[in-house]
């Protein structure tokens, strides 16, 4: 049997097996509490999904299980929330991490020289472990007597006071700049020194064209404006950013989620899991401990606690829409569906989860960067024999699945409550999404997504219909997976290896 | 590496190889009592039941460690639903003793001349379903093994594990299970009773900790054991001799599950308790740390890890106040990035350096001397 046909036989099996089950349940449960239960489940789908896409092209493409997904998701949420409630914290650090970023960047434009330098071996072998150490250091100091929990404890107390109306009362002052300046100093020479370790003088393996000038300036320069500019506005910007229109505010607050999580992929990535890809095992280990060291960073900032983050105001105001349009132009949080009021909140993130599946098709299959990647989930070495360099490749996708999981975060924030341990349950769905969906494929992350969101829903409603616990929902899932897997080891959508 | 340990037989031959860990074992059984001359408190109460209580934490999860390793060391399987035999073997233990051992005890009387045994036998039977109740669980990993291999598997394993865990936290059995809160206040005999007699279940858990070391050594040893590693080196070269695969694998899971599981009934002996956390992943995670932190594929290694990891619990709270786990963790992550072979292997591959340094700093010594 040809692929092709075998592909749409199995889809059309899928696309009956739903009809059937749909139709069933339309008759068990009855018209509305069918609609609002479905729709229930396609808000938690989306966000599956968006856990799961990550998920699913990091593993297809590098064989990496990313244990910190969870842990991203709730970062992303965790970021979104800080923005929207009180943004001191983020601009606070914001320098530093830019004057860091410019240290770096400086790589390309150094490792040239630095390479092509005549050192005793000795030394070739000392100097990037003495300079890391050194940055490491200045690091340290640059943050010596930095109140950073005093930073991160503010959206806390905002927390309480933002739903009685008054962002402002508790920005905190931040440290006088006559103070301060020399923090970014310090991090920046720590960066610079990251970069001369990274450079590896006088190393012979190591191999570095002399590029012109106006290819390796601009982004260091680009990144000390940046940092010049982050320093300016310091003080000024929590108050503009809380000035703003709510609507605004959470627009920036889901980019600088998405951002953030793809930085912070991207760090990830080089630093912690490039040197394992000889060791596999080491990943999923290495991951498990990126995800406790990051929850418990989060409940050293922000105490263990959970928050709620209010909704934005396109879907706050009191009163219930009847149909989409008056949802547009009041903003209700509650939309009427076919007679079934729901809120109109969840039906954003629905949106959220459905676009993010157009825009991962669309990138997977009319870009390049798409092509590269489905190439590289068939065979990565042959990619790299022809030429593209599939390291980049590698940070590439696992920064735009960490982007993806913390979009999920800020979407999940207004209706989850923000704790540390919220990515967890999203990151057990979301690997049972994959293996469902079959790894590598974002299809079937789609699809299997739905799928799980509908059972844990409808699992959810009849548990209450037959007063029986939750516990029926959660097992539902893996009961579901354990039947495919036995059916279809690769998935629903994966290919045989 | 371990060829030494195959080549020679007998019983004073593994006395011999053993001898580090024998000591260790009648260290730790002299302990108590050293701790008791120092500080004049009795077996069973003050600073002695203290160190003994975090004592005996050790060396249960260190069994439980162990028997990790047989999986993940030894037989290259990353299973992350061990903590479900680890939980199935305390619950099991934990629901008999509280609701069929009175009922028993209350319609049955056995005696041994005039001894009355009849609480004896009861443990026993419950032991005896432990090991059931194990085997099954060890059996069921390995039947999912049969057709999935890798990162598929080891999701799969989570699943399984995770659907043992709702099962066991379900509202639904509450009356049974007590979900969420756990099993407590299991009724034990007075001479187990573990804050009566404490010394009693100390000595208890060192020997089941000393037992297992040795089987699972002599398992690893045998020529079962050699195949299980050979499965992990290279599965299809394997099969071409003419060995099951999955046959070894179902032996490597369900001798791992049996220890695990009695390690678990011994844990809820100790705690008088079984909770919903013994069978959640964060216990497999657990094992797995002190598995990696001590060194994969070494036995012994998983005993340091634990022991490591007891310290750690002890002192990082009084130095780093709540959050120590930061620490820990940061740690943790150092210790895979930097010591993959954890302490003992790294030892191993690189003790001789530290051997040959100090038989140098002792050379130097030697030649001032004979200068002098």
């Amino acid at each position: 049997m040809k692929p092709k046909t075998k592909k749409i036989i199995t889809l059309s099996i899928v696309v009956l097996v739903v009809l059937v089950i749909t139709l069933l349940l339309y008759k068990v449960a009855g018209k509305e509490p069918f609609i609002r239960t479905a729709l229930s489940g396609l808000t938690l789908g989306s966000l599956f999904f968006l856990v799961a896409a990550g998920l699913t092209l990091i593993f297809g493409l590098m064989d990496v299980l990313n244990f910190a997904h969870g842990s991203m998701f709730m970062l992303g949420a965790y970021m979104g929330w800080q923005l929207y409630t009180n943004p001191t914290f983020i601009f606070a650090l914001l320098p530093h991490l830019l004057a860091f970023a410019t240290g770096v960047m400086l790589l390309p434009l150094i490792k040239p020289t630095l390479v092509r330098m005549k050192l005793p071996e000795k030394w070739v072998n000392a100097i990037p472990k003495i300079t890391l150490v050194l940055a490491l250091l200045l690091a340290v100091f640059s943050f010596i007597g930095f109140d950073i929990l005093a930073y991160a404890k503010t959206a806390m107390v905002a927390a309480s006071i933002a739903t009685a109306g008054n962002p402002f009362a508790e920005i905190t002052p931040q440290e006088p700049f006559a103070t301060y300046w020399i923090r970014p100093v310090l991090i920046f020479l720590s960066g610079l020194l990251v970069a001369i370790a990274s450079a590896k003088p006088g190393n012979k393996q190591e191999f570095a064209v002399r590029e012109r000038l106006s290819k390796t300036l601009p982004v260091p320069v680009i990144f000390f404006s940046l940092t010049i500019l982050a320093l300016v506005v310091r003080e000024s910007a929590p108050k503009a950013v809380l000035l703003m229109d709510g609507n605004l505010r959470f627009a920036i607050a889901v980019l600088v989620s998405i951002i953030f999580g793809f930085v912070f992929g991207q760090v990830v990535e080089i630093t912690l899991i490039r040197p394992l890809y000889v060791r596999p095992t080491f990943i999923i280990i290495m991951t498990l401990g990126l995800s406790y060291v990051i929850r418990e960073l989060v409940q050293l900032l922000w105490d263990p606690l959970a928050y709620q983050m209010v909704r934005p105001p396109f879907a706050a105001q009191p009163g219930k829409a009847a149909n989409l349009l008056e949802w547009f132009q009041k903003g209700s949080s509650t939309l009427n569906i076919f007679g079934v009021t729901f809120p109109t909140y969840r039906l954003f993130v629905i949106a959220l989860g459905i676009v993010m599946f157009i825009f991962i098709t669309i990138l997977m299959t009319r870009s390049r960067l798409g092509m590269i990647i489905r190439a590289g989930v068939q065979d990565p070495q042959m990619v790299e024999a022809l030429g593209i360099n599939v390291k980049s490749i590698f940070t590439l996708v696992f920064a735009l699945g960490v982007a993806m999981a913390a979009l999920g975060g800020i979407g999940a924030g207004p209706f989850l409550p923000i704790q540390p341990l919220m990515g967890d349950q999203y990151q057990t769905q979301g690997l049972i999404t994959v293996v469902i969906g079959g790894m590598g494929s974002y299809v079937g992350a789609f699809v299997g997504a739905m799928i799980l969101g509908m059972a844990r829903a409808f699992g959810d409603y009849f548990a209450l219909k037959y007063s029986l616990s939750t516990a029926i929902a959660e097992a539902s899932t893996v009961i579901i997976m354990i039947i495919v897997l036995l059916a279809r080891p690769q998935g629903l959508f994966g290919k045989k290896e | 590496m371990l060829d030494k340990y195959l080549t020679k037989p007998g019983f004073g031959a593994a006395v011999k190889r053993e001898r580090g860990f024998l000591i260790f074992i009648l260290l730790m059984f002299i302990l108590p009592f050293g701790i008791r001359a120092l500080t004049g408190s009795g077996l069973n109460e003050g600073v002695t039941k203290f160190w003994q209580g975090q004592l005996i934490t050790f060396f249960i999860m260190a069994v439980f460690a162990m028997s990790y390793d047989l999986l993940i060391g030894y037989g290259g399987i990353l299973s992350f639903g061990h903590a479900a035999s680890f939980g199935g073997g305390a619950y099991t233990f934990a629901l008999l003793t509280k609701w069929w051992a009175p009922r028993f005890l209350e319609s049955y009387r056995v005696m041994l001349g005039s001894v009355n045994i009849s609480e004896g036998i009861v443990l026993l039977l419950i032991l005896l379903a432990v090991l059931a109740v194990s085997i099954i669980i060890g059996l069921i990993f390995a039947a999912t093994s049969i057709r999935l291999k890798g990162t598929y598997f080891a999701m799969l394993t989570l699943a399984i594990s995770s659907a043992f865990y709702i099962l066991i936290k379900a509202t639904d059995f509450h009356q049974w299970t007590g979900a969420d809160e756990g099993l407590h206040g299991i009724p034990l005999p007075v001479w187990l009773n573990p804050t009566q007699n404490r010394f009693t279940i100390y000595v208890v858990s060192l020997l089941f900790l000393m037992i297992c070391y040795l089987v699972m050594r002599r398992m690893v040893n045998s020529p079962t054991g050699r195949v299980i590693v050979a499965n992990r080196e290279n599965e299809d070269r394997m099969r071409m001799i003419g060995y099951n695969p999955v046959t070894y694998r179902a032996i490597a899971f369900v001798t791992a599950s049996i220890f695990a599981g009695f390690s678990g009934a011994l844990y809820s002996i100790w705690n008088m308790s079984a909770s919903p956390t013994m069978m959640s992943a964060v216990t497999t995670v657990n094992a797995l740390i002190m598995t990696i932190m001590g060194g994969m594929g070494t036995l012994i290694g998983p005993v340091f890890g634990a022991a490591i990891s007891q310290v750690i619990q002890q002192f990082f709270y009084t130095w780093f106040g709540a959050r120590w786990p930061l620490v820990f963790g940061i740690l943790f992550m150092l210790i895979v990035m930097f010591l993959p072979y954890g302490v003992v292997g790294t030892w191993r591959l690189q003790g001789w350096k530290v051997k040959q340094g100090w038989q140098r700093f002792l050379d130097l010594f030697k030649a001032k001397k004979a200068a002098g």
